[in-house]
């Protein structure tokens, strides 16, 4: 046993000159150790610039809001006036969800749904024009055989394809979809289209973006050898992208699900009938015990959809 | 012909994820008629088509000074939207710098990795800190900010903590996620070498799943900064709040500065982030 111990360790002025040396030459990154530093600055110039006065919120009068809100607003009214029973409690909030919770819920849910089926139909559609190694002169090939067979128009052509495309992907992502959702309402009028349409514009944009960045992460073997054999590009996407991709873009799909059920709360306060319209309803009668069950309503939600989110993404991902 | 019998032979080319996908398209069709949606609804009313075409029209000619004559003493109007794109990112990196160390924290205790071998006690800690964050993060930041208003009343911290409260949550379960799938080579020989547990954590696991950590930080940065953006809307004096005053004062131009204001904003860090992932995660 003792003869093939491991080596004796060396004593520790060696060991620490062994550390050293691999400390010199860990990889390293002055693009990375700018960042950093420019985010500790942004950080730091944040909390002291005065836009964020955290000495406001412990003010007296903070404290008698906070302290009002939380004994008599936030308290359901027929506790606050008849003193507290649990079925006093259930009765109340049983009502408040029959009359307005449930109707809430199913627009939430509706919402969310077409939105992300329409944002998954649009982003599928979007994903291979904005994916650059299928939107060349020849898709797939290496780089260096490219120049030889195409023509130089040819291939700016393509190349201003695939930045068009990723530029429109960025310009529907880029605005949130609050803000859709609100410049929407005045153009179309009240209805569940604006919400709907804003859900599905801004995800269309990420779903776009992302399934462009799958195509152009897919091994080059399987498409290459189609290409090779002399398959067009829309048999090249039909038989060697879209099955490569799938399982990833349904991933994204769910994930992307998840953020629209929480958005489909919230776009409801600029007066969409959701959870998020009668939120906003019970704001301004100033029946906060009505707007935190509503809130609580959304939040058991939006927990919900990530639970299902979560075991369709399992089943999506094992399926054969 | 006995390769031909031998390929097992389905009816149809369809696999679970074929009929998943025709699932969506009822689902979809369901939510049509549930929310009773006329494909003519999506035509502007009356009134609408000329907000949309006047709003469309003004996109190439985004205000560079107020539409109306501005009110005495007020700043020109370049600052203000400078000084309003300066609000939104600092709202949205005191937000990120809360929630990143409160997301750090519940994050390792969140994670498998830590309460490896620790016993019933920490289990139960576990579960709690998971029901902590997704509570957290199942109420999304703009209802924060309702019940935040309603409790406290306009201050711009409400604002950061309505922003950095469901982060913080989002923050904690994929930081946990990552802790628990980073490579555990390092780990491993690091125990063997009789490391204890925390060292193996500290410096086996977490250098591991760090470049990860980071990138889906900044990822979020990205999105904190949209969000406070749209805390505006409820008065807090971001981008959000001065686009949706332009609007209702029919000053479509001025509408469209915010706009390129905060779509240069989100490019620039988009630019960066992608940067960043590039080189530290892929």
């Amino acid at each position: 046993m003792t003869a093939d111990r491991a080596p004796v360790p060396p004593a520790g002025e060696e060991v620490r000159a062994r550390v050293g040396a691999l400390h010199r030459c860990r990889p390293r990154s002055r693009f990375l150790r700018i960042s950093l530093l420019a985010l500790a600055a942004l950080t730091a110039w944040s909390w002291t610039s005065g836009a964020v006065d955290v000495g406001d919120l412990l003010q007296e009068r903070r404290a008698g809001n906070l302290h009002r809100f939380l004994t008599e607003e936030a308290v359901p009214l027929p506790i606050r006036e008849h003193g507290f029973t649990w079925e006093r409690l259930a009765q109340w909030a049983g009502g408040v969800v029959a009359d307005r919770g449930a109707r809430g819920l199913a627009a939430t849910l509706w919402i969310s749904v077409l939105a992300i089926v329409l944002a998954g139909v649009v982003g599928a559609a979007l994903a291979p024009f904005g994916a650059r190694n299928l939107m060349r002169a020849d898709p797939f090939l290496p780089r260096g055989r490219e120049a030889g067979l195409a023509t130089r128009a040819a291939r700016g052509g393509w190349r201003a394809l695939s930045a068009a495309t990723r530029t429109a992907c960025i310009l529907l992502r880029a605005i949130p979809e609050y803000v859709w959702a609100f410049l929407l309402l005045a153009m179309l009028g009240p209805g569940a289209w604006p919400a709907v349409l804003a859900l599905a514009i801004h995800n269309a944009g990420i779903l776009g973006r992302l399934g462009s960045d799958t195509v152009e992460n897919l091994g080059p073997g399987a498409p290459r050898a189609l290409r090779m054999l002399g398959a067009r590009r829309a048999q090249l996407l039909a038989y060697a992208v879209l099955p490569m991709t799938l399982p990833r873009l349904l991933l994204y799909f769910f994930y992307r699900y998840e953020t629209c059920v929480r958005e489909a709360t919230v776009v409801g306060m600029l007066g969409v009938v959701s959870l998020g319209w009668f939120i906003q309803d019970a704001r301004a009668r100033l029946r906060y015990d009505e707007l935190l069950l509503f809130v609580a309503l959304g939040g058991a939600l939006v927990f919900a959809a990530d639970v299902a989110s979560n075991v369709a993404r399992r089943w999506v991902r094992d399926a054969a | 012909m006995a390769l031909e019998a031998a390929r097992p032979r389905r009816p149809f080319p369809v696999g679970r994820r074929g009929w998943f996908l025709l699932a969506l398209l009822v689902a979809g069709a369901a939510a049509w008629s549930f929310l009773d949606l006329r494909v003519a609804g999506l035509l502007p009313r009356a009134g609408g088509a000329a907000i949309a075409a006047e709003f469309f029209g003004a996109a190439l000619q985004p205000a560079l000074d107020y539409e109306d004559a501005a009110p005495p003493g007020a700043p020109p109007f370049g600052a203000v939207v400078l000084e309003a794109v300066g609000r939104t990112v600092a709202f949205a990196a005191a937000a990120m710098s809360l929630s990143l160390l409160a997301g750090l924290l519940l994050g390792v205790l969140a994670s498998d990795s830590w309460w490896r071998r620790r016993g019933a006690a920490g289990r139960v800690l576990q579960w709690g800190v998971r029901l902590l964050a997704a509570g957290m993060r199942s109420v999304h930041e703009l209802l924060w900010a309702v019940l935040f208003l309603a409790a406290f009343g306009l201050s711009p911290a409400t604002a950061v903590l309505a922003i950095a409260l469901p982060y913080a949550g989002t923050l904690a379960k994929v930081f946990s996620e990552m802790l628990d799938e980073a490579p555990r080579g390092a780990a491993e020989a690091l125990r063997s070498l009789g490391a204890t547990p925390a060292q193996r954590f500290l410096f086996g696991l977490v250098p591991r799943a760090l470049p990860d950590m980071m990138a889906y930080a900044f990822y979020r940065f990205e999105c904190a900064v949209r969000s406070s953006a749209v805390l505006g809307f409820f008065g807090f004096e971001t981008l959000g709040y001065f686009l949706k005053q332009s609007f209702e004062n029919l000053h479509y131009r001025e509408v469209w500065s915010y706009l390129y204001a905060l779509l240069a904003l989100v490019v620039v860090l988009e630019a960066w982030s992608g940067r960043l992932r590039r080189r530290f995660v892929a």
